[in-house]
């Protein structure tokens, strides 16, 4: 069954039309947003115990993969999944999405049933672990 | 199996305002069917663990075998479930993205943010990766090329005037129906005209998607339905509201000038 627990999720993501997707379809979790990597940085600096991570890569000022690194650079962030979101869907920008330490790659336009089992799966894993 | 009779609508809840828009009570609709499609799911699996239950117990060979009946009746009908509960919660799905589409169009009264917002629900959501905006010039009654995104179309040139030439998007400015290509007279994939009552007042002509999205689906076509629709009112109610604002500030001006003197 897809559902999504009330979890705590980060969303970083230039497009609010986007934030809206999240904020419907991922209900009733909470969702700290940010609109690029360093409001990420910085909501994470005030709530690092975020479930999980959606990111986006292309965006202004700071990239989702320049994100990422700081965050797997960071040892009381490392462990947070991060999934990417984006539109780019070449072989080669997944791998470096998944080789940065990316849990998931999640390609633009996707339905709600693709998210919700890379969730699923995450959570999964996490209680395996 | 009994449909939805006895299921009632959610109590409305206070996020949701009283005049909400046809696609949020779609949306609140269809998760009411899910709920119900889940508890229906949810009893199918109890009965096969009650006819699981009976078969462990025993009882002899006749009622071991109507347990097994039972059994087989009953992950039938689980299985129809949970195909059903697949579909359910792939039109809400679909129904979240119509709502947060219209949402979104109409979030603002500012015309750059509208369109801006028709570009992302023309990348993110349908998957153009390449794509024009025609937008109607209230001067001289024209189409003007307001965004381009994807470039490397010469065609094209951002704020220049669309004349013609293009037989697809001519054909949909004229009788403001949705068409798709490419034909053998335009290379467009799909030309969406923007419609409010019976004023085309542009056209998101759809030239290239996204290279991992090799066609549009059953629900691309929804989507371009309601930009149809939706985007033509958001961008003409964004301009009358600029309009009018710019005329108020004039005013106010004026008036301010009249009683310094």
């Amino acid at each position: 069954m897809n559902s999504v627990k009330n979890r705590k999720v980060l969303v970083v993501e230039d497009s609010r039309l986007i934030h809206k997707m999240y904020e419907v379809m991922l209900r009733p979790t909470t969702l700290l947003s940010a609109f690029n990597g360093h409001e990420g940085l910085d909501k994470l600096s005030q709530s690092p115990d975020v479930d999980f991570i959606i990111l986006d890569i292309n965006m202004p000022k700071m990239t989702g993969l320049e994100f990422l690194a700081q965050v797997k650079t960071t040892p009381a962030l490392a462990k947070i999944p991060v999934i990417i979101v984006s539109t780019d869907g070449k072989e080669e920008d997944v791998a470096r999405g998944l080789q940065s330490g990316a849990v998931a790659y999640l390609r633009k336009p996707f339905q709600r049933e693709d998210l919700l089992k890379i969730i699923n799966r995450i959570e999964s894993e996490q209680t395996a672990a | 199996m009994s449909e939805d009779n006895n299921m009632t609508d959610p109590p409305p809840s206070a996020d949701v305002p009283a005049d909400e828009k046809a696609p949020a009570r779609a949306g609140r609709d269809a998760m009411a069917t899910l709920r119900r499609a889940q508890q229906l799911v949810s009893d199918a699996q109890a009965a096969i663990e009650e006819a699981s239950r009976v078969v462990g117990q025993g009882g002899g060979a006749r009622s071991a075998g109507g347990a097994e009946a039972r059994l087989a009746v009953a992950e039938s009908e689980r299985q129809e479930l949970a195909s059903r509960l697949a579909e359910v919660e792939h039109q809400v799905g679909r129904l979240m993205t119509l709502y947060v589409a219209t949402y979104q169009l109409h979030a603002t009264l500012d015309p750059a943010e509208v369109q801006s917002t028709i570009a992302e629900i023309a990348l993110n959501l349908i998957g153009a990766e390449q794509f024009v905006l025609l937008l109607i010039d209230d001067e001289d009654k024209g189409y003007e090329v307001r965004l381009m995104q994807g470039g490397a179309d010469t065609r094209w040139e951002q704020s220049e005037c669309y004349t013609g030439g293009d037989a697809l998007v001519d054909a949909a400015l004229a009788d403001g129906g949705l068409r798709f290509g490419p034909t053998d007279e335009s290379p467009a994939l799909a030309v969406v005209p923007l419609r409010v009552q019976d004023l085309t007042v542009g056209a998101l002509v759809i030239l290239k998607l996204l290279e991992h999205k090799p066609a549009f689906v059953k629900e691309d076509h929804d989507l371009l339905d309601l930009l149809g629709a939706h985007a033509a009112s958001a961008i003409f109610a964004s301009r009358v509201y600029s309009k009018t604002a710019r005329k108020l500030r004039t005013l106010e001006s004026l008036i301010r000038l009249v009683n310094k003197g």
